[in-house]
């Protein structure tokens, strides 16, 4: 159960991350990265997303069953996007090499 | 007044451990099926992403950055006063509850008004596909398209954020007529699950929509 019960600190200092996180995002989406802006700035939603996930939602402090519910939508969901993907970018339709 | 946690307790469960673990997994496997609504608009934005990268970024660069910024910032501080709210619960503060419950439906308001301004805006710039979209740019098709997808996810998106303001202020009501405790405070925390994965929608939202373009402007 998650009665183990979370700190007021630990939950200030995700406030914060978040915050510095989203910060961080803005900032380099002003710097003209190419084709890295897309996925720095989905690499640094995962972390914010995995910091919420962890301590507002208290994954950390689940049961096994709960985790591994968990753990099967996230990779479920990467199963449907990199399979879709993996298709759309091997069949040359795409403006990228690797055909 | 009776104890709260024994006329929670239904007939089909062992204890009010039992209970609170299935409320738990029921609530994670809704969200999970809300990763896969989700994660179906989200493949299908990258394929199309991928298809036509820079009418993408073209449609990126119109949105209004700043505030898109902002309100990842706004529901990031409501995600955090609904973690207080269950915590003040955990310990079986009413007042505290209350207090922050009133706080998450209040920063909620503040980005669903964010959100219509945009909207507005769109509407202004005539970036309504569809409807109302001026764009003369050779890949205007697909600058339209962004916005098929912008309009959709984040509608959608915001459509959770209305039903949770709704169910934030069934849990108030509730709290406010003494049905939580330090030992029964189980719709608190289901409530809170669900605002934080909306929370977490739009945290790639935010990534996906408004990041790519932002240099452009």
């Amino acid at each position: 159960m998650s009665q183990s019960s979370v700190s007021v600190k630990t939950y200030a200092f995700t406030l914060i991350a978040l915050l510095a996180l989203t910060l961080l995002t803005s900032l380099l989406g002003l710097v003209d990265l190419g084709k890295f802006s897309f996925i720095a700035g989905v690499a640094i939603a995962a972390v914010k997303a995995s910091l919420i996930a962890c301590f507002f939602m208290h994954a950390l402090y689940e049961t096994k069953l709960i985790r591994v519910i968990m753990a099967g939508g996230v990779i479920w969901f990467l199963v449907m996007i990199s399979l879709t993907l993996g298709d759309y970018l091997t069949r040359g339709w795409m403006p990228y090499p690797g055909k | 007044m009776a104890d709260p946690i024994a006329l929670a307790l239904r007939e089909q469960f062992h204890s009010a451990e039992q209970q609170h673990e299935t409320s738990t997994v029921g609530m994670w496997i809704f969200l999970i099926t809300e990763v896969m609504l989700f994660g179906g608009l989200f493949t299908a934005f990258s394929v199309y992403r991928m298809s036509h990268p820079a009418a993408f970024d073209q449609g990126s660069a119109d949105m209004e950055f700043w505030m898109g910024a902002v309100n990842t910032a706004v529901l990031i501080c409501s995600s955090f006063c609904m973690a207080m709210a269950v915590h003040s619960a955990e310990k079986g503060k009413n007042g505290r509850l209350a207090l922050f419950l009133i706080l998450t439906i209040l920063i909620g308001l503040v980005f669903l008004g964010i959100k219509f301004t945009e909207y507005y805006l769109h509407y202004h710039d005539q970036k309504l596909p569809g409807i109302l979209f001026h764009d003369t740019s050779p890949d205007a098709a697909y600058v339209q398209m962004f916005f098929v997808f912008y309009f959709l996810m984040t509608g959608l998106h915001a459509f959770h954020m209305i039903i949770g303001e709704g169910i934030l202020c069934a849990t108030l009501f509730r709290t406010l007529l003494g049905s939580f405790s330090e030992r029964y405070h189980t719709p608190v925390e289901l409530a809170g699950l669900y605002w934080h994965f909306v929370d977490t929608v739009w945290v790639f939202l935010f990534a996906i929509f408004y990041i790519p373009g932002a240099h452009m402007k």
